[in-house]
């Protein structure tokens, strides 16, 4: 067969299968067009997930009479105005997104532009272009894709359920909305529940965009991230520690407003956690990349989900630093939720037949609980005293009376609290209140002390809390000196790749410096000299390899940073207050103050709080006081 | 199988052999020792498939035949057993060996004896006799230096080799420090291959050799190692592998020489390194004429500071250690003084017992500095 030029409808149907994957790639495409015309308003409507139908209206600067037929041309943008690659400022730039979707469905835009005497619209049936005919239109573009990939069945075939599509789609949307939060999304179609985005302008506006998205639990639980580095520019919100989640879909990051999934960064985010997190978990984020366009090639992946930048280990360098720094800055606060989940706890609890009861004038001041009612008290009071009626609050002595009395004959083989350590019988003092966290007034089955605060109450783990103030000292005192390395009488070779061994050897000063002494040892090997004292004896081939291979991906390497770490985890964990350990309440009120004074004391090494605290407003909730 | 044992007799034969048994074990026959009794005697046999040991007691046999029993449990019945009493063990039906001493009467699971495992050893050519102690010594001087560390696993052992046909030498190192003792090579010794002994094997060897005045036969091949003390025999594989050419580390030329008393120098060393931390315990010694300045500093909780009256003439050198190997090698040497030979804060030192004029020191150690 002799070699010919494709015709140029085939030639479009393989760009299609590039740049429009499935229904979402449409969206997200058209919701880009939109936003690069000016929109400040953006209305999708889909049917059938998206196969059969999906209307983007918006209020952009619309589209000339003229241009029409050509904006659904291959090649064809406005977007370029310079024909330089180096200086995208839009979304789009290919411009090949109309041609592909025209090519692959049933296509209309209806068009009018402001100087226009009225709108127009084309037709684009599987890349059979229509003539352009007058048409009636307020104002900005309304495009409409119909019956998706009708012209290549094959490709029809290996989408997803209706539902599945659908929820891509929001997905898209949701990771646009994200970064333009001064435009008005909305999102509906009978496949769906309607998704309303309304404009948020102003400082708080991103935040309340994420808070939109992400959860209204986020507002609460995120830090702000600041940093600027050689023209880059950071910001965004990071979720703290203890806010996490199972996987990363929710974290997101864009780069000059377009949304990516970039491993690169990716390992950023882990490397800049690994202290804070375990890591199978994944905070929740929104960060924003803002640099040069010139210091980007945003023309590597055909959706755009990737990007290359011209100096990667930098801009992994500003995440961790941004964000190790707001770390260390909001590090003692604990997750809020914290105090949620107790509280949904409680009322789980609650809801399945046991409870717990203020403690009543003449009856001992600790809480008794029991776990089953019925056999203690007489059922009448255990379902009134947690009814909502007034009279039930209080229940009668005499009942009370029985009731107690077969509550502590029953009380031995259930959950004894321990013998508490009161810290203050007197009202707490002033000053001690107003700090955030507060009074210690007890501790509590040997581990965990209560505090009191100015407007609720803060519970510690005490082993937790006592251990990650150890770790950061220990840290502290690790980073601030020489690492001691003893040196080897037979020093270890190592074998590796020509390529690793130059990466090792040009960082070998920098490898010094925290405790590893490589030399040169031919052309395929490394030989290790010294190794870190405190490691005692290390593995070296591994570790070599180990900081090799993050070399070559990431251009740095805090794997000797994270074993000394480790080391001093282990340290803490020994040199910290066990649980069991009574604590006297001046060593009580010491730990709170100190936790307040040490950076990202608000959650232990894996991310699990230290601390929870119930606001005032939570407890009264709890016992239908509000 | 059925026999009669003297509970002391018993007891010792177990001691010597239910300590290579694991008690942990994947294959259930190896928690197991193999009793065979045969004429006048009782033989049991204990393994972890790298190493075993077979002994000998004296037993009043009335019918011959072997089994297997859970080793450990043995050794703790026998162990539990009034002093002086007399035991019999009788194999029967259903699987059990009855253990009668007195009234007392226990039933112990048996596995068939045919399973049981045997190293075979094969043709050992190069075979010879040691006193008891001489080989101890051996042992005993380089055993700490053993490595622990799996990746280099040709340095979990101790290596063992003649020079020259003269000198029968053990070596062995970690990488940080080494040490090597040596001792005239015994007659039959002349061809022997390097061999390194695994550090288990090292173990249970020196447990057989208390007996001052006994001798130990040591037959081996480049892959076992068999050592008969009496009637106790322990056969072992040696570690596959090359042991580093260990001459090289060995510095020659190192001119500063300190001389010190060792007792003081220990007790000073082991005072300043008080306050370290519990990692890198580096201690720093700073030598000028006559005399030792020991430096200890631990940014978290404080610093000490010591000082010796030495033997010192060289010019003025600053050098670190990890203290507990100086704590360790200093517990190896039997003279009242050290002698230690110097180069720099870079290189490696020797540390070796003193001497008289013109005889050389049967062990030597060779320390890695810290960089302090």
């Amino acid at each position: 067969m002799s070699i010919r030029i494709l015709p140029d409808h085939v030639i479009n149907r393989i760009a299609a299968g590039e740049v429009v994957e499935r229904p979402a790639s449409v969206v997200k495409e058209l919701v880009e067009n939109a936003i690069d015309a000016g929109a400040t308003r953006v209305e999708v409507a889909t049917a059938g997930g998206g196969k059969s139908l999906i209307r983007i209206s918006d209020n952009g600067c619309g589209i000339r009479e003229p241009d029409l037929a050509l904006a659904v041309e291959r090649h064809c943008t406005s977007k370029l105005p310079e024909d330089d690659l180096s200086q995208i400022g839009t979304l789009g730039f290919r411009g090949e997104a109309l041609a592909s979707i025209g090519s692959v469905a049933r296509l209309s835009i209806l068009s009018r532009h402001a100087e226009e005497p009225h709108a127009w619209q084309i037709a684009v049936e599987g890349g059979r272009r229509s003539e352009t005919v007058p048409a009636s239109h307020s104002g900005g573009t309304q495009i409409e894709v119909r019956d998706l990939f009708f012209a290549t069945p094959a490709r029809l075939k290996f989408l997803r359920s209706d539902r599945a599509e659908a929820t891509a789609i929001t997905e898209a949307v949701k990771r646009l909305a994200l970064a333009h939060p001064e435009i008005r999304f909305t999102l509906s179609g009978s496949d769906r529940t309607t998704l309303d985005l309304s404009a948020a302008r102003g400082e708080s506006g991103a935040l309340e965009r994420m808070a939109q998205i992400l959860g209204a639990g986020f507002r609460d639980n995120a830090m702000p991230i600041g940093g600027e580095r050689e023209g880059v520019l950071l910001s965004g919100y990071a979720g703290l520690p203890t806010f996490n989640r199972a996987n990363s879909l929710q974290q997101f990051i864009f780069v000059n407003g377009r949304p990516l999934k970039d491993p690169v960064l990716a390992g950023a985010l882990r490397a800049a956690y690994s202290d804070v997190l375990a890591r199978d978990r994944y905070p929740v984020l929104a960060l924003f990349i803002d640099l040069d366009p010139a210091d980007v090639d945003v023309n590597v992946h055909p959706a755009k989900m990737e990007v290359r930048f011209r100096d990667p280990g930098m801009i992994r360098g500003l995440i961790i630093g941004t964000i190790r720094d707001a770390l260390a800055r909001e590090g003692f606060r604990s997750a809020s939720t914290g105090g949620l989940a107790t509280l949904d706890a409680l009322r789980d609890r609650a809801a399945a037949g046991s409870f717990t009861r203020p403690p009543e004038p003449g009856t001992s001041p600790a809480w008794r609980s029991w776990a089953d009612p019925a056999q203690t008290v007489a059922p009448d009071v255990s379902s009134a005293a947690y009814g909502a009626s007034p009279e039930a609050e209080a229940p009668r002595p005499a009942m009370a009376e029985a009731g107690f009395a077969e509550a502590l004959s029953a009380f031995a083989v259930l959950d004894r609290p321990s013998a508490d350590a009161r810290a203050h019988v007197q009202p707490a003092p002033e000053h001690l209140l107003a700090r955030p966290l507060g009074a210690a007034r007890a501790q509590i089955h040997e581990n965990y002390i209560v505090a009191q605060t100015g407007d609720g109450l803060v519970i510690v783990d005490q082993h937790a809390a006592h251990e990650r103030i150890v770790y950061e000292r220990l840290k502290a005192g690790l980073e601030g000196r020489a690492v001691q390395r003893q040196m080897l009488l037979i020093p270890e070779v190592v074998e590796l790749p020509e390529e690793d061994v130059g990466r090792l050897l040009a960082r070998s000063d920098e490898l010094a410096e925290i405790g590893l002494v490589v030399e040169s040892f031919g052309p395929g090997a490394v030989a290790v000299t010294e190794t870190p004292a405190i490691l005692g004896r290390v593995d070296a081939p591994k570790l070599v390899r180990d900081i090799a291979d993050d070399f070559a991906e990431w251009d740095a390497s805090t794997r000797i940073r994270e074993r000394l770490d480790h080391v001093a985890a282990t340290m803490a964990c020994h040199g910290s207050v066990r649980s069991g350990r009574r604590l006297r309440p001046e060593e009580m009120d010491a730990l709170l103050r100190e936790m307040e004074a040490t950076p990202q004391s608000g959650q232990c090494n894996h991310g699990r709080p230290t601390y929870v605290e119930l606001k005032l407003s939570d407890i009264e909730r709890l016992f239908g006081r509000r | 199988m059925k026999v009669t044992i003297e509970r002391a007799n018993l007891l010792k034969a177990l001691n010597h052999v239910h300590r290579v048994v694991e008690r942990r074990n994947t294959i259930p026959i190896l928690a197991n020792v193999l009793l065979r009794a045969e004429g006048g005697d009782l033989f049991l046999k204990a393994t972890d498939l790298d190493m075993e040991i077979v002994d000998r007691v004296p037993a009043m046999v009335e019918a011959a035949g072997a089994t297997t029993v859970p080793a450990h449990m043995l050794y703790d019945i026998v162990r539990k057993l009034p002093d002086g009493s007399e035991i019999s063990l009788e194999t029967g039906e259903g699987g059990t060996m009855t253990l009668r001493a007195g009234r007392a009467r226990f039933s112990l699971q048996m596995l068939p004896d045919a399973d049981f495992p045997d190293l075979n050893a094969g043709d050992l050519p190069t075979s010879f006799t040691l006193p008891s102690p001489v080989l101890r010594r051996l042992i005993e001087r380089t055993q700490f230096a053993i490595s622990t560390e799996e990746t280099r696993y040709y340095l979990n052992g101790i290596y063992f080799h003649v020079l020259g046909g003269e000198r029968l030498r053990a070596v062995a190192t970690d990488g940080h420090r080494l040490a090597k003792a040596e001792v005239e090579a015994p007659e039959g010794s002349a061809g022997m291959p390097g061999v390194i002994v695994p550090r288990k094997t090292v173990g249970e060897i020196q447990k057989l050799l208390e007996d001052p005045e006994g001798s130990v036969e040591v037959a081996l091949s480049d892959s076992k190692i068999r050592i008969t003390v009496g009637a106790v025999v322990l056969t072992s594989k040696l570690i596959d592998g090359t042991f580093p050419d260990y001459e090289r580390v060995i510095p020659k030329a190192n001119d500063k020489i300190l001389t010190l008393t060792k007792a003081d120098f220990e007790r000073a060393v082991d005072r300043v390194s008080t306050v370290s931390s519990d990692r890198g315990r580096a201690v720093k010694l700073s030598l000028s004429e006559g005399r030792m300045v020991l430096v200890v500093n631990n940014p978290d909780s404080g610093s000490a500071t010591d000082e010796l009256a030495v033997d010192y003439e060289a010019e003025p050198i600053e050098i670190g250690f990890n203290s507990r190997y100086l704590l360790d090698i200093a517990g190896q040497l039997t003279s009242e003084d050290a002698v230690f030979k110097l180069a720099d804060a870079g290189s490696p030192t020797l540390i070796q017992d003193q001497t008289a004029e013109g005889t050389e020191a049967d062990a030597l150690y060779v320390l890695m500095p810290m960089r302090v």
